[in-house]
């Protein structure tokens, strides 16, 4: 059975048994744990049970979850069209490309925290700040991958799609967009697990909405339980959306097979 | 159609300036050339002479250091646009876009020229049909053989109905038989479509039985022969290979060339 066989099987099985087992044993470990820790010295509230868990995750307010989500996408999608955008307007112009380069090489070492410092600085609007931290590192990542993708196109096929022709939009369009996909789709998936992170950390600060507003409630009044259930949450958030992007990956690069 | 206008390449020059060494190459040296409309010319030369820079000024993606190639009129680097949908290129490799099957493939240039879809359609499948891919057309290039592949940029090419036919090595990767196969098409296909068709190829043999005329490049794109088959007698191939092969080799018109209507200057 060949690698990618072995795959579809896990797939179609649902989880492997490996991941159930070691999942299984965590929980019993952590079950364990919150009877002993009293016996331990450790706070009652610092490791709850599962039927604790179970109560906060049952306390999960849909809204925020939904409000997050918003948030993730929208920003995705504004970076995506703009780090794109940018990508395309650097691989025609050379000069555009040596000005903004070193820019966006400044803008990806900058930490998540600065710029969360910077967007409560300087602007008011929570939206605002959020959707501001969020395509300031998300943006360059979709820019820096698209732009190596159509550095990447082969000169061949650059030069047989120009012998018939075409506009410029349809170089882009017929062309570079296409041949760019698979990259594009793995900055998505990049960006995805990096923007969930991230925006929990950006609504930390002064939403009022929101899973990131939810686990401050939390650590307030110190319930463990509660970070534990929003923690879950996101989990689950990100691997659903993961499998959304794999979906549609497996059926736009059918080509690839 | 009007059909294909006279080719004139005058004093053309490309020089190129290697980016790493900042060296200069001299890939055409002052090359004038004369091609008739609907003539078939196979060109010749060792490896490196400037065959393919050749095509790049023909097919107007690089513009020439000096001199012209003027085609009715008009050039295909500055009249870039003239030139949509009345020339077309087989390149050596395939050249196919992988994510589009060879029906997608084959209607690509239609596709640019914004012809509706249903004649987009029939033109397609028709070429597709004349080079055997009738059943093949929702493959994708990953799926086909070589040499199948080879076939939809045939069809890519014939599907407009160009004017001008250029094949750079088109034939070379493939089998013996098949690329004898595949070149007979090419050139029957040519004749009945009335385009005027230039041939890159390594092999000798191929440049003969392309017929009408051989065109050998020495270094730079030197002219060193210009060979009209119908001259030579079909007894005399051998010669005529033996000749050409020799011109090549000294980089120097051989002298069986002699009576030649036009050698080197
Ligand atoms: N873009 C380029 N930049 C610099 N030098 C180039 C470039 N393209 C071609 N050359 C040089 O021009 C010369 C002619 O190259 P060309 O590709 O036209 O040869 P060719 O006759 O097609 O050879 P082959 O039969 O191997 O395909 C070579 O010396 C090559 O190094
Ligand atoms: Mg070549």
């Amino acid at each position: 059975m060949s690698h990618d066989e072995a795959r579809a099987a896990e797939l179609s099985a649902g989880f492997p048994r490996q991941t159930l087992v070691s999942i299984a044993v965590f929980c019993v470990l952590w079950q364990a744990l919150s009877y002993f820790a009293p016996a331990l010295g450790i706070p009652a509230f610092a490791i709850p049970g599962f039927a604790k868990i179970w109560a906060s995750l049952i306390k999960i307010t849909p809204i925020d979850v939904l409000v997050t989500l918003a948030r993730v996408i929208g920003a995705l999608i504004l970076s995506f069209v703009l780090g794109v955008a940018l990508a395309m307007a650097m691989y025609r112009s050379t000069s555009l490309e040596n000005y903004l380069h070193p820019m966006v090489r400044l803008f990806m070492a900058v930490p998540v925290v600065s710029w969360i410092l910077f967007a409560v600085l300087w602007f008011r609007g929570v939206e605002f700040r959020i959707a501001f931290v969020l395509i300031a590192v998300c943006g360059p990542v979709f820019l820096v991958d698209a732009l190596d993708a159509m550095r990447g196109v082969p000169k061949e096929l650059r030069g047989m799609m120009r012998s018939f022709r075409p506009t410029p939009s349809q170089f882009f369009i017929k062309l570079m967009l296409p041949a760019i996909l698979p990259s594009l789709i793995t900055s998505w998936k990049i960006n995805l697990s990096l923007a969930i992170r991230v925006v929990t950390i950006a609504e930390l600060v002064g939403a009022v909405t929101g899973i990131g507003h939810q686990l401050a409630v939390a650590q307030e009044l110190f319930s463990v339980a509660d970070v534990f259930a929003w923690t879950l949450v996101l989990v689950a958030l990100l691997f659903a959306l993961e499998a959304v992007v794999a979906r549609f990956e497996r059926r736009v690069l059918r080509w690839r097979a | 159609m009007s059909g294909p206008a006279a080719i004139a390449v005058r004093g053309l020059r490309k020089v190129f300036r290697q980016a790493t060494t900042g060296q200069t190459v001299v890939a055409i040296d002052h090359l004038d050339l004369d091609i008739a409309p609907r003539e078939v010319v196979a060109i010749v030369g060792q490896t490196g002479c400037g065959k393919s820079t050749f095509f790049d000024l023909m097919i107007g993606l690089e513009h020439p250091s000096e001199g012209a190639i003027d085609i009715g009129g008009k050039t295909p680097y500055a009249d870039f646009d003239y030139f949509r949908g009345r020339m077309a290129t087989v390149f050596q490799q395939d050249r196919l876009l992988p994510w589009r099957s060879s029906y997608d493939n084959v209607r690509l240039p239609l596709e640019l020229m914004r012809v509706p879809e249903d004649v987009q359609r029939q033109r397609s499948m028709h070429w597709l049909k004349r080079l055997g891919l009738e059943n093949f057309t929702n493959a994708y290039p990953h799926e086909l053989s070589g040499g199948m592949r080879q076939r939809v940029a045939i069809a890519r090419a014939f599907v407009l109905q160009p004017e001008i036919l250029l094949a750079d090595e088109a034939f070379g990767h493939l089998d013996e038989v098949t690329a004898a196969e595949l070149r007979e098409t090419f050139l029957a296909l040519a004749r009945e479509c009335g385009s005027t068709a230039i041939l890159i190829t390594h092999q000798l043999e191929e440049a003969i039985s392309v017929g009408d005329r051989i065109v050998v490049f020495g270094k730079s794109a030197r002219l060193l022969a210009d060979i009209h088959v119908a001259k030579w007698d079909k007894s005399e191939y051998g010669m005529l290979r033996e000749a050409i092969q020799a011109t090549l080799q000294g980089n120097a018109p051989d002298v069986r060339f002699a009576h030649e209507r036009r050698i080197t200057r």
